[in-house]
Order: C-alpha cells, then sequence, then structure tokens
C-alpha cells in the first residue's frame, strides 16, 4: 500500500502551524533585537574571559570602579532578555522546518546544517547560562570552557546566518517601506505572507483575523515579556532595580554582613584554618619573606573604600571595605607600587587557590588587604582574615582567606 | 555616486560576513576538543540534540495548540482585547519558564545567599497581577466599544449588530 506523499504530509503539517502573524519582516524586527542581545553577551563575555584568562595585550582598566559590575550585570541580564526573543524568532520561521524537500540543493543543505549549529548551540547557551547563574550544574560537561567556545561557534553563526539572509534582511528594514508595499497588494510585499493570509479571513479595516494578534501586537508582547523577565531579575545586577528583583538567584543586601557569598568557607575547606589564632600572611619580595599577623596589618595605616564585588554569574554588591593599601603593604617590604604579584589562598585546591594581580590593580591606591566589611571584621565567609579587594575585577580573583602575597 | 545596496557592495558585505563567521564557527568548534573530552563532547551533542527535540517538538507544537485556543477565545473579543490577552499569557508563560527553572534549581542545588527567595509564592502573585492587570484592561476596551444604548430616536437605517459595531469601533 502507497503511503501518502511526504511533500503533502509536510505541507498538512505547515497549514496546521501556519499563522498570519508570522512574516518576514517579524523575524526581521526580532532579528534585529536578538543580534543586539547576543552581541552584548559576546563583547562582555569576551571582556569578562580576557580578565580572568588575559592574553599578552590584555588591558585591565580600574575606572569607573563598577566597570565589571556594569559588564557582568548586562551579560547576563541581556542572555537572560535573549530567551523570550529566541522563542519568538524561532517561532517565527517555524513552518521552514517542514520544508519539502528538507535538503534542495548542497548549498540549501550546508545552510540548513549551520542553522540548526546555530539553534541548536544558541538553545543550550541560554539555558546553560542561566542555570549556571543557581550554581547547578547537571550536565555531564564542564560550563566555563563550553560556554566561551560555544560563544564562538553563536556568533559566527550570527554573522554567517546575516550574510545569508542579508537581502531579506534588507527588503524587511525599514517598516514604513514593508507596510506601503503590503498596502499595495500581497504579491508586491516582501513581508506578505502574514498579511496576505489576515486578509484572506480577516477583519476588514484592521487587517487581523479575528481571535488572532497583529504584527506590530506580537511584537509588543515579546517586548513586554522580555521587560517583565528582565525587570524581575536585573535587580541582582543592579541597585536601581533591587526592589523589583523577585526571580533572581540573589538579593542585594543578603547574605553575612549583608553581602551575598559565592564560595563558602566549608566549599573551601578553610574554616579551621583561617579561624586559627597561629594566622599570618607572607609577603615575598627578592626571596625575602616577611610575615604580617592580623596585629601587623592592622598596624599599617588602615583605609576605606567603597567598591563593588561582582560575581562572574551577574550579581554584584556595593560594599564599604577598610584595610591595608596592596601598595602600602609591597612597600613595607621595599617592593616599588608598580609590582605585578602573585597571591595564595588557604584553600587547599580549587581553581582560583592561586591569584595573578597584574600591576594596574596593585598600583590603584583603592586596591586593599581588607581586614573589615561594611563596619565590622570580615565574616570567615568573606575571606577572613584577611581578602583582596579591588576595583573593576571579577569576583572569583577578589581572593579570600589570604596566605601569601609574592612580588613577582 | 555607488549605492550602498548595489548588488555588488551587497555581495561584498556578504562574503566578508560568511567568510567571517565561518572561521568564527570553525575557531569554537576546534576549540571545543581541547579542553573537552570525547565523552563530554558526546554529553554535549546529546544535549544540544535534546534541546532542539524539546523545543521543535515540544514547546511549538504546544504553544500552537494554546494559540489555535486562543484565536477560538478571542475571536468573541474586540482586537485589542484579544491582543492583550495573548501578550499576558505570553506575558506570563515567559516569566514561568524562568521561575521553573529557578524552583528546580532550587530543589537539587542551595548554597548559602543564593536561591534563598520563596520563588513559588512570587510566581503566584506575579500571575494574581498580571491576570488583574489584563482581566481591568480587557474590561475597560470590551466597555468602551460595546455599542451605546439610544438615548432618543434611533437615526434611521442604523440597525447595528452590536459585534460588527464594536469591532469597527476598536481598532488596534
Amino acid at each position: 500500500m502507497q503511503g501518502p506523499h511526504p511533500q503533502k504530509l509536510t505541507a498538512a503539517l505547515a497549514a496546521k502551524f501556519a499563522s498570519p502573524t508570522r512574516s518576514t519582516r517579524l523575524t526581521v524586527v526580532l532579528g534585529r533585537w536578538l543580534a543586539l542581545t547576543f552581541t552584548i553577551c559576546f563583547l562582555t563575555g569576551l571582556f569578562s574571559h580576557g580578565l580572568q584568562n588575559p592574553p599578552s595585550w590584555m588591558f585591565f582598566p580600574t575606572n569607573p570602579v563598577w566597570i565589571y559590575q556594569l559588564c557582568q550585570g548586562l551579560h547576563v541580564t541581556a542572555g537572560i532578555a535573549s530567551i523570550p526573543l529566541m522563542l519568538a524568532k524561532l517561532w517565527s520561521v517555524y513552518p521552514e522546518l517542514l520544508v519539502w524537500p528538507p535538503i534542495k540543493s548542497v548549498r540549501h543543505g550546508l545552510e540548513r546544517a549551520s542553522i540548526a549549529l546555530f539553534i541548536a548551540s544558541s538553545l543550550l547557551q541560554l539555558t546553560t547560562g542561566l542555570i549556571n547563574t543557581y550554581k547547578w550544574y547537571p550536565w555531564p560537561f564542564p560550563f566555563r570552557e563550553t560556554h566561551y567556545w560555544l560563544a564562538w561557534v553563536i556568533w559566527g553563526s550570527l554573522l554567517l546566518h546575516i550574510a545569508v539572509k542579508l537581502p531579506a534582511i534588507m527588503a524587511n528594514w525599514n517598516g514604513r517601506a514593508v507596510r506601503r508595499a503590503e498596502q499595495q497588494g500581497p504579491e508586491r510585499g516582501p513581508a506578505s505572507e502574514g498579511t496576505a493570509a489576515a486578509a484572506a479571513v480577516g477583519m476588514p479595516g484592521t487587517g487581523v483575523a479575528p481571535g488572532r494578534w497583529s504584527r506590530r501586537a506580537f511584537l509588543t508582547g515579546v517586548g513586554v515579556s522580555t521587560g517583565a523577565v528582565v525587570l524581575t531579575t536585573a535587580g541582582q545586577s543592579f541597585s536601581w532595580l533591587s526592589p523589583l528583583n523577585v526571580f533572581a538567584p540573589r538579593v542585594m543586601g543578603t547574605g553575612p554582613q549583608s553581602v551575598p557569598v559565592n564560595r563558602t568557607a566549608a566549599e573551601a575547606k578553610v574554616a579551621d584554618l583561617a579561624t586559627s589564632g597561629e594566622w599570618s600572611l607572607a609577603v615575598t619580595y627578592r626571596g625575602n619573606s616577611t610575615t604580617f599577623d592580623l596585629a601587623g596589618l592592622r598596624a599599617l595605616p588602615q583605609h576605606q573604600e567603597e567598591l563593588p564585588i561582582a560575581c562572574v554569574e551577574g550579581w554584584s554588591q556595593t560594599a564599604h571595605w577598610s584595610g591595608v593599601r596592596i601598595r602600602d603593604l609591597i612597600g613595607a617590604v621595599g617592593a616599588p607600587p608598580d609590582s605585578a604579584l602573585r597571591v595564595t589562598s588557604l584553600e587547599p585546591e580549587g581553581p582560583y587557590r592561586l591569584m595573578s594581580m597584574p600591576a594596574e590593580y596593585v598600583q590603584d591606591e583603592r586596591t586593599l588587604v581588607a581586614l573589615e566589611l561594611n563596619g565590622a571584621i570580615l565574616d570567615v565567609q568573606h575571606g577572613y582574615p584577611a581578602r583582596i579587594i579591588a576595583p573593576g575585577r571579577p569576583g572569583v580573583l577578589q581572593t579570600k582567606w589570604l596566605q601569601t602575597v609574592e612580588v613577582l | 555616486m555607488k549605492q550602498p545596496n548595489t548588488p555588488a557592495s551587497v555581495w561584498s558585505v556578504r562574503i566578508v560576513l560568511g567568510l567571517a563567521g565561518t572561521a568564527l564557527i570553525g575557531y569554537g568548534l576546534l576549540g571545543l576538543p581541547t579542553q573537552l573530552g570525547p565523552a563530554q563532547l558526546l554529553g554535549l551533542l546529546t544535549w544540544m540534540a535534546f534541546a532542539i527535540l524539546l523545543h521543535d517538538g515540544v514547546i511549538v507544537p504546544l504553544l500552537t495548540l494554546t494559540g489555535a485556543g486562543l484565536t477560538r477565545t478571542g475571536s468573541r473579543l474586540g482586537p485589542v482585547s484579544a491582543a492583550i490577552l495573548r501578550g499576558a499569557l505570553m506575558t506570563g508563560a515567559a516569566v514561568s519558564l524562568i521561575a521553573g527553572l529557578l524552583l528546580k534549581a532550587q530543589s537539587e542545588a542551595r548554597n548559602i545567599s543564593a536561591l534563598e527567595g520563596n520563588y513559588a509564592e512570587h510566581l503566584l502573585w506575579f500571575w494574581a497581577a498580571l491576570a488583574a492587570a489584563a482581566a481591568v484592561a480587557i474590561y475597560a476596551f470590551e466597555r468602551a466599544g460595546r455599542p451605546r444604548p439610544p438615548t432618543g430616536a434611533r437615526p434611521p437605517g442604523r440597525a447595528g449588530s452590536g459585534k460588527g459595531e464594536r469591532r469597527q469601533n476598536t481598532r488596534p
């Protein structure tokens, strides 16, 4: 018995999924928004990656002090905004999935393969990126490395996609021209698919079928949805939005001493070492080591700074820190203020046990070996007895539970 | 002067973008195996395939079914009200997706000062506020679009079916 022809099947399926709201113009508008959020994510991600794994040419800005707070706030917020935008964009082109034959030529096959890679990478990147901010890792691959390499694949795919679709993008870029062409007749408009279908079943005067919504209404809905997810989460990064923060994993002002914690003393296995009365900080310069116990550090000139601590996962918190300027500390052992440092934590293991500090941060007088936070002695969760706080650095490089400072 | 959108210039832009994009894709794809082992790469491919299947095979068909139901419900409303109904549901779905992942993460991984919110309660309040705002807006638009009761003699030739008149008066 001969079954139905695949083309008829896919055509019937496509008819089931047909919606007059879909049009090339709709896809182009959503694509513009998504290209913007993807580009923000890519550039801010590269900057953050460069700060943590600096190439030889990397620059290390310490002004404004909130530069990293802004960078990661934008990165995570743009990533969250991308989720509804991406779902809407994919919905707008869904019938393309059902075209028959699935591959018409080598070029068409390559194009579809590149789009499949683009979509799969993007869906995975946005989902795992969001879940990473919850510190939940249910997948069988390392997050940081995968996130970094997939970012190149996604942004490259974006450029390639724009190259392939450029004529359609250009024809549908200008909304007024598209609407004018649509009014002249379905066969003449570049984005006429939706309007033609609406007109076939629709309401005179509105161009919209009963019960459905117009392209503009759909875009407004996508904008409101995106605004809702942004407004209810971005308060973890931007203090002026913190009153609306109800769906972010972190809330400003929470945690010991009103500052959130990323890595706890228990996770780092330092609680006993850090609270031992025998703790001292060793500062090494030209082979000579000088130790400072807590009283010795407190005897050095103390300074107060208001600096944000900003995590790679997007949350941040501005706080008042006080302690010894790092340049004063190395000056006490005779080292020049333009030195680079290697700082070690009491943590027995972990990727951030060792931290390199470029000279730009050492020279900056706001970089402290902090002993107090918000007017009280550092909580052990925040790095007691001493930790680093520097302007414009990722939180993971603000080393807690200091053990040694080596002048390079 | 040469127009910026002449076919030659467009082709040049397309070629540059295409080559740059292909190079970046290659850089990313070649970089992955330098830091991921074979089992991790297989896991990554599996997750990517699952993401596509979940989206194309489950999420979009469910959205389409919901949309069909809304078309039926919305056809009893004016176009603005129908759009408000769809927009409210879209907003609620987007926020619920984020909150749903939060709730799942909260049950799986707990960390000091992270995931401490009462997200289920927040979500309920969000839906309540959204439903109230949408209901008020729909009520206002439907009421504004309803034909007014005659205050005097009915003008000749204006029998009018209420529904048709309402739609004519409530363009988006």
